[in-house]
């Protein structure tokens, strides 16, 4: 197994009342698994997501990933454990706007301390594979909405992750766009094992997982 | 890493360039400033640091009871300290006697001279070049040269043993030559000549008396010595042997360290006003760093979310930051030392060099200074680098994804106080400037009792080599400008306004019993009528029956009302205890201002001096016909030419001599204007830097507003509003300090302006459209903006 969500609450304190953002949120997620989030705005999907990627933190219930329980852990131990087991993908990419498509790619391994010539050679790999060699002196602002996508799954995915979490990956594309990305999650799923998480409000795009997750009002139905 | 980080850096500020440049820009200037300020700063404080065992060297300051005071003593008193005080270990006079000419082969110069006790170097062990203390002085016809003269005559070469003939006459042997002095140092040294050289000078003998303070004494004394026991003695020591104590109210032992400040009162406040304003050039721009690059992390918080999520953590980002800040501060270090040589400096020796001396640098002697920018401008980087992300570092990454962070109003407090000290500093230095160019205007022009215009003043004190023959050829000038049509009258004196020497004589009425101390002069019977200076009562003086046996004077009306006296009929100035009979008052001018402004009109008295006496006066006076100025000049330079003489003959207008007296006020306010426009500079630099970044942040808000209706004008007051309000509350707090400080400079002079609104209403409207401008061009840019482009961004 690869997480598991026991009993999860998430509050925030409005008007001395607590308003709930996750209710009693139980899920476990195996290995190889391609699980589609999906329930109406200000349902708690990306809030799940972030909790999920131990960016944001909860109130209540226990969390484990792999054999760690999360939330006993510190800080920094747990942002060591998602640099190394998670990939994030954005609605709107996220790219850094000052550097360029490698060095955007070379950034992750940077903080892992890879050296000098295998950064180069993962990076080179991951143009290749995602096809973008022509465009890694270019700056994202000067790319298309799926091809920063595209550049924001490679970098999601260059740390080589157990798991990826997207957040509404095609939000911002047009159709063919989305497809292309929802096809390329497809094939990292089936073919390198990557167990994906994804947000989303499209219908089509949630048939591409294995198992949908609904939400409504922080609660799973 | 660090590799990646730079090659980041620079991109950063590459791309957002107009704000490095103009960041690069303020930094530089402002850093430029504050070395060269702390540089003259610390070249004063250093310059005394040669004189070994300063803390032991202490002078005497005579108070009078008319609230005067000066450092001079009577020549004898000295001798009886020395002989009644064991505590002194040594003492000496230092005086003048005249700048001596000195011949080496076919090299002559005039140069300062000094004169002191054989104890000298008891009491001022200065380090010597050449030489050596104990025998510098042990002879009559000794002297001792600064490493400059030494240089002048003999350049690199060591000069002891070899001799310099003194005025024509007199066979000098070089004992020593002292290390180079700084010219910010107390010591003004050209030569020294041991006094023992005076002691048969008749005049010299004739002044050494109980009556005459003419030399300041300084004594080493013990570490033990208690200053005020001291003191009190020497008060008894005056108090029994002086020809006239009464005058006296104390004598005050002053540390020696005090010299400098009483020798040039305005070094004071130039020096604290030097590192004032060097700290508040700093603080602006430091504050203006952190304000921008407060803006500027807003714009990263979704950066360093994205770091972080990548692996990154806070260290890097504050290392990138620092990195960024570290390279603008590094190249404005370097453009601000290029400033400094190839500007600053030299144009502070322009302005202030001929009061106080040049300065340069020397790597050897001034690395501390070099060593105090680094370290400046690393405590700058981390400052400015560091501050601005702390806040921003500990962001949960949840938050700082969606680029948003909580506009706490901790934050805006603190931008908008950092925004009133900004202005605040600017607008005083603007008030400052101001009020001091109103001063200085009001001094240039205003009137002085006397025509300056149309008068040229020549320099006769020549050394000539053939008296009698200069003195025929003088009159011979004399009669051909008597003749010339173009001149209305010509005049020879000792003085001319803004030249008047400071000796000071005790006159006594024994009627009124009042002493009054005068300043004098000598003048012939041209003077008043060529300077229009007119008289209250009296007679001018007049060649045809003031050639008697008694000299005449003429006092100023200030003279007249000091002795409570409603006419001169009859009167005479007269010495107190002294048989001699006085010399009769014939008239009373009107109070002229023969010294600046920032000085009241003491008594002065003018003695009649025959016109005619080259030797005796200092100064040729000529009233012309307007236009005919370079004329006449040319007639007299031609018969100055003439004659034999070891100077040249140099003349100019007296009004250019009159406003010459403010070259160092003048030096001052070019200062302060700078300043003022440098304060002003970098506050809308930070200002610009922060409002664009504003506009950025409300794009969408404005994008909306326009969607609603709201105009461009509107929008622009919109952004615009909240600056203007800060820049109001700056003035209001920099007004009643501006007031405050001026008051209180305005009070040293003797004759000043008032402060009026006016100048604060000035300086507030300089501020507030230099303002209104900076803001505005940035206003109008966000509010032309298109709605639809800017709501489609988020």
């Amino acid at each position: 197994m690869l997480l598991q969500l026991k009993n999860i609450f998430k509050w925030v304190q409005q008007g001395g009342q607590r308003v709930f953002l996750l209710k009693d949120i139980n899920l476990e997620v195996e290995e190889g698994e391609f699980i589609s989030i999906m329930g109406p705005s200000g349902s708690g999907k990306s809030t799940l997501l972030n909790v999920i990627g131990m960016l944001d933190t909860f109130d209540e219930g226990e969390y484990g990933f792999l054999s760690e329980s999360v939330h006993t852990l510190k800080e920094k131990y747990r942002s060591n454990l998602y640099k190394e087991y998670i990939g994030f993908v954005f609605q709107s990419y996220h790219l850094l706007d000052d550097l360029t498509v490698e060095e955007n790619l070379e950034m992750p391994l940077l903080y892992k301390k890879i050296k000098s010539s295998e950064r180069k050679a993962l990076v080179a790999d991951m143009l290749d594979r995602f096809n973008i060699v022509g465009k890694k002196d270019l700056f994202p602002t000067q790319l298309s909405g799926g091809q920063q996508q595209l550049v924001g799954v490679a970098r999601a995915l260059i740390g080589k992750p157990k798991l990826i979490l997207a957040d509404e990956p095609t939000g911002n594309l047009n159709s063919q766009q989305s497809e292309e990305i929802m096809e390329l999650f497809k094939k990292l799923n089936e073919e390198d094992g990557v167990t994906i998480i994804q947000v989303t409000h499209s219908e089509k795009n949630a048939e591409y997982g294995s198992r949908i997750i609904n939400l409504l009002d922080g609660r799973k139905i | 890493m660090l590799l990646n980080h730079l090659k980041l850096s620079f991109r950063n500020l590459w791309k957002n360039r107009t704000l490095s440049f103009l960041n690069l820009l303020g930094l530089s200037i402002g850093i430029g400033s504050v070395l060269t300020l702390m540089f003259s700063v610390y070249a004063y404080y250093v310059a005394d640091s040669m004189i070994p065992e300063q803390e032991h060297i202490y002078y005497l300051k005579t108070h009078l009871n008319d609230g005067n005071d000066y450092n001079e003593v009577v020549y004898p008193l000295l001798d009886k300290i020395k002989n009644t005080s064991p505590e002194v270990k040594a003492g000496t006079h230092l005086h003048g006697w005249g700048d001596v000419w000195l011949e080496a082969g076919d090299k002559e110069f005039q140069n300062t001279t000094t004169y002191a006790d054989p104890e000298f170097f008891k009491v001022f062990g200065l380090p010597l070049k050449y030489g050596n203390h104990n025998t510098a002085f042990k002879e009559k016809y000794s002297i001792v040269l600064t490493d400059k003269v030494s240089k002048q005559f003999f350049g690199e070469e060591n000069p002891v043993g070899k001799s310099l003939k003194a005025a024509d006459t007199l066979n000098l042997t070089i004992t020593a030559v002292l290390e180079p002095i700084s010219p910010y140092s107390s010591f003004r040294l050209g030569v020294l000549l041991p006094n023992t050289l005076l002691k048969d000078n008749p005049i010299f003998k004739q002044q050494t008396n109980w009556n005459n303070s003419f030399s300041p004494i300084f004594l080493k004394l013990n570490p033990e010595t208690d200053i005020a026991l001291f003191e009190k003695k020497v008060d008894k020591l005056v108090q029994e042997n002086y020809a006239d104590p009464s005058v006296i109210s104390r004598m005050e032992v002053m540390p020696h360290s005090e010299v400098r400040m009483d020798s040039i009162p305005v070094v004071e406040i130039i020096i604290a006003g030097n590192i004032a304003t060097s700290f508040f050039v700093l603080l602006l721009v430091l504050v203006n760093l952190l304000n921008l690059n407060t803006s500027t992390m807003f714009r990263r918080t979704k950066d360093i979310a994205v770091r972080k999520i990548l692996g990154g953590n806070s260290k890097g980002v504050i290392t990138q930051f620092c990195l960024e800040n570290g390279i603008l501060v590094l190249f404005s270090i370097l453009i601000s030392s290029v400033l400094f040589f190839g500007f600053l400096l030299p144009k502070m020796n322009d302005v202030f060099g001929a009061d106080f001396g040049e300065i340069n640098f020397s790597l050897k002697n001034d690395y501390p200074v070099i060593l105090g920018a680094i370290v400046l401008g690393i405590l700058v980087t981390l400052v400015v680098g560091i501050l601005p992300t702390l806040r921003f570092v500990s962001l949960p990454v949840s938050q700082g994804i969606k680029g948003k962070i909580d506009s706490a109003k901790g934050s805006f407090i603190l931008r908008n106080s950092f925004i009133i000290l900004q202005f605040s500093i600017a607008i005083l230095f603007i008030c400052i400037a101001i009020i001091l160019n109103s001063q200085i205007g009001f001094m240039k022009k205003a009137d002085l009792g006397f025509e300056r215009d149309h008068v040229i003043v020549g320099n006769i004190d020549l050394d000539y080599k053939n008296m009698d023959a200069a003195n025929s050829s003088f009159k011979g000038l004399l009669n051909d400008l008597e003749a010339n049509p173009y001149v209305t009258y010509v005049s020879t004196s000792q003085s001319v306004p803004s030249d008047y020497y400071f000796n000071y004589t005790t006159f006594y009425d024994p009627n009124t019993e009042a002493d009054v101390r005068f300043r004098r002069s000598y003048t012939d019977d041209g003077y008043l009528k060529t300077l229009q200076i007119p008289l209250i009562e009296g007679r001018d003086f007049d060649s045809d029956i003031d050639n008697g046996e008694e000299t005449p004077v003429i006092i100023n009306r200030s003279a007249m009302e000091a002795f409570g006296w409603t006419t001169i009929e009859g009167k005479r100035l007269k010495y107190k205890n002294s048989d001699f009979i006085g010399n009769p008052i014939v008239g009373v001018m009107k109070d002229f201002h023969y010294q600046d402004l920032q000085n009241a009109v003491e008594p002065l008295v003018h003695y009649y001096r025959d016109e005619e006496n080259l030797a005796k006066h200092r100064y040729l006076t000529v009233r012309v016909v307007d236009g005919k100025e370079k004329e006449i000049k040319n007639i007299i330079a031609a018969a100055f030419a003439k004659i034999d003489s070891r100077k040249n003959y140099a003349q100019g207008d007296l009004s250019d001599k009159v406003s010459g007296q403010y070259r160092l006020i003048d030096g001052m306010l070019k200062t302060v204007n700078v300043v003022a426009l440098l304060t002003i500079f970098i506050s809308c630099l930070g200002m610009f830097g922060l409002i664009s970044f504003m506009a950025k942040r409300r794009i969408k808000e404005i994008g909306i507003r326009k969607v609603l209706g709201a105009g461009v004008l509107k929008i622009v007051v919109l952004l615009s509003k909240d600056y203007i309000i800060l820049v109001g509350i700056g003035a209001l707090i920099a007004f009643p300090i501006a007031w405050y400080m001026m008051s209180a400079w305005l009070g040293s002079f003797a004759y000043s302006i008032s402060i009026q609104w006016w100048m604060f209403a000035l300086a507030g409207s300089i501020a507030f459209f230099i303002t209104a401008f900076t803001l505005g061009i940035q206003a109008i840019k966000s509010a032309m903006a298109n709605p639809v482009k800017s709501l489609r961004t988020e």
